[in-house]
């Protein structure tokens, strides 16, 4: 169970920690010009798609410790490629969003078996969306969280995409069809993923296709945007994480995903932080941007069917064998409360 | 549910005694949670899905199918689905397979109507509505039949009040 065979039927090198640190520390050494040694490699326990490990390194001279990220053929998400992360994360070390720095990606199977790349270690932890009430974040503490989460985000929407490397990422995508590309692309994976025909999936698509919105504007978007996702250190944000979902698209549609209820830590208030009108208000002050309230609806509605379809994909790799972790079964029985919370939205619930 | 109750099974047991049992102090305890992997390795064998959740699901899809017959001169070429619940009592993977197929039907009118662009517009909403009606129920039912969720627990590792 969630192991991947080589072509030559052994293990790929990223399923054993010690041909993982050996694969890499020969890869580092080819690109550095020299002997680089990894060692204290540690997976961290979190996650359902990429596999994440801290390294120490020595002789690689951009860092002595490092991030190792592997998308495993098996994950949630996969195929995998490290481009759009890694790309984006370049892109962005000239940005004021907080991002690790990225060292190297490479979607070359023969290196370690499957897609990877390595970032910064940022120091900080994570605020989970699903502690209990002791773990919620309070006072000035929560403050300055939602003054640098909302900053950072409008600092996202407004970087020069345009100006970097990203800017072939522009191809086909416009302000007029953003939000269909997005649809086309979720309901591909919906039907890839679906175990059983679900009427409401279509229903929420058909829903979505005729209120697709014009984009305002076309800005780097997340796609994963919500409390658990970033690192705090001594109440500051000190790098927004995950970006695995990065695109071009609709700036709206990371508030849609960083509004649903799933991720308010037990309170009313966004991510656990801000509440609604204040966290608008400051984004829209900071982005220059205007969050329409059907805009912002149609992108709640999708973010809820995003959620739906990410809980499919975890039925059909627990069905299919690929993982034995019980969280994913007990992701899959929430598609009908999502689907409750989208039908109140659109209307179609009693 | 999502899963097959074979797969969530084999999962159940798997997880135990990869994750859990090595973690387990004392004999005693490590028995036990083999005595569970015995159990669950001998429900599969022969459990299944209650017919009664089942024939509960078929029966609103029946209910559902009845309503947009009444429709059916009104949405020429309309898709609209046709089903009964069984009068006898096949096996569960019959009655599963059964909505599934109810199902797929229901999609497939859902397309359709999308298709319409504005024309029979009465038509089309009364069988939209049936059709929400449909799936409120649905889902209502799924969560009526649902126990309580444990992710704060599956995530901290400890019971809740």
């Amino acid at each position: 169970m969630g192991q991947a065979q080589a072509a030559n039927g052994a293990a790929p090198a990223f399923e054993n920690p010690d041909t993982l640190a050996e694969g890499l520390a020969k890869h580092l050494g080819r690109v550095a010009g020299g002997r680089v040694t990894v060692d204290g490699l540690t997976k961290y326990p979190a996650g359902f798609s990429w596999r994440t490990y801290s390294v120490r390194l020595r002789g690689y001279p951009p860092a002595q410790e490092a991030i190792l990220r592997v998308g495993p053929p098996y994950g949630l998400f996969a195929p995998y490629s490290a481009m759009p992360e890694f790309e984006s994360l370049s892109a962005l070390a000239q940005s004021r969003v907080p991002a690790p720095r990225v060292y190297l990606a490479s979607d070359d199977l023969s290196i370690l078996g499957a897609p990877f790349f390595l970032s910064e270690k940022v120091e900080g932890d994570t605020p989970l969306p699903w502690g209990t009430q002791s773990q919620r974040l309070e006072g000035e503490r929560r403050q300055q969280l939602a003054e640098d989460f909302i900053g950072a985000l409008a600092a996202l929407h407004k970087f020069d995409w345009r100006a970097t490397a990203l800017s072939r990422w522009g191809d086909g995508v416009t302000l007029d069809n953003a939000a269909l590309r997005q649809i086309d692309d979720w309901e591909r994976r919906f039907r890839r993923w679906a175990l059983k025909p679900h009427p409401m999936a279509h229903r929420a698509l058909a829903w979505l296709r005729v209120r697709a919105p014009k984009a305002e504007r076309l800005s780097l978007v997340h796609g994963d945007y919500r409390l658990g996702n970033f690192l705090e250190r001594n109440g500051r944000i000190t790098a927004i994480l995950d970006w695995e979902l990065v695109h071009l698209g609709d700036p709206v549609e990371d508030l849609g995903w960083a509004f649903l209820p799933q991720y308010r830590g037990g309170t009313r208030l966004v991510c656990g932080l801000a509440g609604e009108e204040e966290f608008l208000a400051r984004y829209q002050s900071l982005s220059g941007l205007t969050v329409g309230p059907e805009t912002l609806k149609f992108y709640i509605v999708f973010s809820l069917l995003k959620l739906a379809f990410t809980h499919m994909a975890a039925a059909r790799c627990f069905e299919d064998g690929l993982f034995n972790d019980m969280r994913m079964p007990a992701m899959a029985t929430q598609i009908a409360p999502v689907f409750r919370q989208i039908a109140k939205i659109i209307g179609a619930s009693a | 549910m999502n899963n097959s109750l074979e797969r969530l099974i084999e999962g159940m047991a798997a997880t135990l005694r990869a994750d859990v049992i090595p973690h387990i102090e004392g004999d005693y305890a490590r028995g036990q949670a083999f005595g569970v992997i015995y159990m669950l390795n001998s429900l599969k064998l022969r459990a299944s899905w209650s017919n009664a959740f089942l024939l509960g699901q078929l029966r609103t899809l029946e209910e559902a199918s009845g309503a947009l017959a009444s429709l059916a001169a009104e949405l020429p070429g309309a898709p609209l689905p046709a089903v009964a619940t069984p009068k006898d009592l096949p096996d569960a993977a019959e009655l599963q397979a059964a909505r599934d197929a109810g199902d797929a039907q229901m999609c497939a009118l859902i397309d359709w109507l999308v298709q319409q662009n504005g024309e029979r517009m009465d038509a089309v909403s009364k069988a939209q509505a049936i059709v929400d009606e449909y799936i409120n129920k649905q889902t209502k039912y799924e969560l009526t039949t649902g126990a309580r969720p444990m992710f704060v627990e599956m995530s901290g590792g400890a019971e809740q009040g």
